[in-house]
């Protein structure tokens, strides 16, 4: 008997009912990941504009790389690209550290019942769809009704005749950081919050008798504690950069800002589904690069974050 | 105030720096809560009086009409009973399909795990993209059925890892005893694992309720929009002003302005996420430091 039949001998029924159950997960991810993979093939033929794009990715010539040239020479290519680089490398700037002064700050708040208003609100827009919260900042920053105009009188930004239009595409990036920052700033700190829960507080003990002061414990004892953190989420932050933002993107954008606010994921669904030039090629094309400059991104944070902490993810 | 207790001190009395703190953290909360206010203000006020603009702590001229007509939009009634079922029935299988290959997985005795494992992890770091995925869904006749709403969203391997490294912390002495008695594997699962599991299903079943009510990106790509326009969709729609309620008619236009019935529409959608908001604090935050332990 071979050793292969030998196994197969051994074979329980409960082993026959766990691999069904494995297989399970097998079969999703092959028809809903592993077959798109596969559709990426779609980048290199020529499949726009085809009424059956699927006999295309099939059955179609290969092309090479006419695709990645064509949207190369748009201009129009570099304008999404620039917005969506932009965008994403302020908000990584601007959002990143936000959670973490955040944590720090509720840290040292002495009263609970302060403490937990302020979280309570600080983290509930976090459950609002993009739709909802979007429509409360578009609607907070309207050009005639909105509150931000008066606000910004105050401060001589703004005037009476000359009113500042926040959803034009000269303000609109920084509409969409601010919004993005309200939204996801009080959820981001409850991780680095639960970090710091987890310090042995014999450790600050110590820091009061040696004499530090509130800044030199945070430095030197809150910070480093809470390194490993946020050096995960900086890389897991990084990885995710360019995806899940269609929905955020969407709501935002109009006629008179899309010059700067159309970004690569958006754009890659106008070329494709969302137009009736069903560019589809073109689109996975787009899509191909989308992915490439997003593990590129991966692997320089994993990279950056060895140099300066020794640590990485992989 | 004699229990109180700060992080990086133990201090009972308030510095200047903590009036600072306490302050800019007001100003902070005021920010985030402020447009969500402003909102709900404006949406019980006249909407003539709202275009005037002006409207910052109160209603001016307040009314109900707003409301009036987003209870009586039937589009709008059918796009809520459409999300509803979208998230009851998606939840619900969304669980029970990720305990389900959880399970295997947590399972030492399964055969081939570590293949199973690469299948799972390997579509964590890449994937086909936006049109690839769109082609699968429209060959798989997905397209436009209330299915591509539930089948697509049955599985994702962070979830079954998250639901796995619970079943891993159940003690084998139960697996055991529910062998030894002749249970099968299915059974097992469902009769001692997912009764104990409880917690951690409470929480990726947030996870997904929140996502599939939360999400109108499935309803824009993979539907034509109609009669299986979600909630969310419609708001889209309602703020981008490419669609109205039917019941908005000329003679109602005198005393009301798209914008503020879709403030009201906005909060009347907001109002089932705030119902749940006690649980989604604690059972989310719970998830989280799972999470952060697989780091």
């Amino acid at each position: 008997m071979s050793a292969r039949e030998k196994i197969k001998k051994e074979w329980k029924s409960t082993d026959y009912e766990l691999i069904v159950m494995a297989l399970l997960g097998v079969l999703f991810l092959f028809v809903f990941a592993y077959l798109p993979m596969y559709g990426i093939t779609l980048a290199f033929k020529d499949g726009d504009g085809k009424i059956n794009v699927l006999r295309t990715l099939f059955y179609g010539e290969w092309i090479g790389f006419d695709n990645f040239k064509a949207f190369f020479m748009d201009e129009k290519f570099y304008q999404v690209l620039r917005n969506t680089l932009g965008l994403n490398l302020l908000m990584l700037v601007i959002e990143f550290p936000a959670p973490i002064l955040l944590a720090l700050s509720i840290n040292e708040v002495m009263h609970k019942p302060y403490k937990k208003v302020v979280q309570s609100i600080s983290i509930f827009p976090h459950f609002l769809s993009w739709t909802i919260f979007g429509g409360i900042i578009l609607a907070v920053s309207n050009v005639n009704t909105g509150v931000i105009n008066p606000v910004l009188e105050v401060f001589g930004l703004s005037s009476p005749d000359k009113p500042v239009n926040l959803a034009t595409g000269e303000y609109i990036w920084w509409l969409i950081i601010l919004s993005s920052l309200i939204k996801s700033t009080g959820w981001g700190s409850i991780i680095y919050l639960t970090a710091i829960t987890g310090i042995d507080p014999a450790l600050y003990e110590a820091a009061e008798i040696d004499g530090a002061a509130r800044f030199a414990k945070m430095r030197h004892i809150t910070l480093p504690s809470i390194m490993p953190t946020i050096t995960l989420f900086f890389i897991l932050r990084l990885s995710n950069m360019l995806d899940n933002s269609f929905e955020q993107f969407y709501v935002f954008q109009n006629g008179a800002n899309l010059t700067r606010s159309e970004v690569l994921s958006t754009y890659i669904w106008k070329m494709s589904i969302g137009s009736s030039d069903r560019r589809f090629s073109y689109s996975s094309a787009l899509g191909l690069f989308n992915s490439v400059i997003g593990f590129i991104l991966l692997l320089i944070g994993n990279l950056t974050s060895k140099k300066l902490t020794g640590k990485g993810v992989f | 105030m004699k229990k109180n207790q700060a992080g990086s001190g133990r201090r009972q009395r308030m510095l200047p720096f903590d009036y600072i703190n306490y302050i800019l953290l007001g100003a902070l909360v005021l920010i985030a809560f402020y447009p969500m206010w402003y909102v709900l203000i404006c949406s019980f006020n006249e909407g003539p009086d709202f275009m005037a603009g002006g409207i910052w702590i109160l209603p001016r001229k307040f009314t109900t009409l707003n409301y009036h007509i987003v209870f009586g939009d039937a589009k709008l009634w059918h796009a809520f009973f459409v999300t509803v079922m979208k998230t009851l029935i998606g939840t619900f299988t969304g669980l029970l399909f990720t305990s389900v290959v959880a399970y295997s997985m947590s399972r030492n005795e399964l055969k081939y795990r570590n293949v199973f494992y690469w299948v799972n992890m390997f579509t964590m770091f890449f994937g086909g993209g936006l049109v690839p995925y769109y082609l699968i869904i429209r060959a798989t006749g997905l397209y436009d059925s209330f299915l591509v709403y539930i089948i697509p969203a049955m599985y994702s391997v962070y979830n079954m890892i998250v639901i796995s490294t619970f079943f891993r912390g159940i003690p084998n002495d139960l697996h055991e005893a529910a062998i030894i008695d002749g249970a099968g594997e299915f059974v097992t699962l469902f009769t001692v694992y997912l009764p104990l599991a409880k917690p951690i299903l409470a929480t990726v079943g947030l996870w997904l309720a929140v996502g599939h009510w939360n999400g109108y990106f499935g309803t824009m790509v993979y539907t034509d929009g109609g009669n299986l326009t979600t909630l969310q969709y419609y708001l889209l729609q309602l703020i981008k002003q490419t669609t109205a309620p039917d019941n908005m008619d000329a003679e109602s236009m005198e005393k009301i302005v798209s914008e503020t019935v879709s403030y009201a529409a906005m909060v009347v959608a907001t109002i089932p996420i705030l119902c749940v908001y006690p649980f989604l604090q604690r059972f989310f935050t719970k998830g989280i430091a799972l999470g952060s332990l697989k780091g």
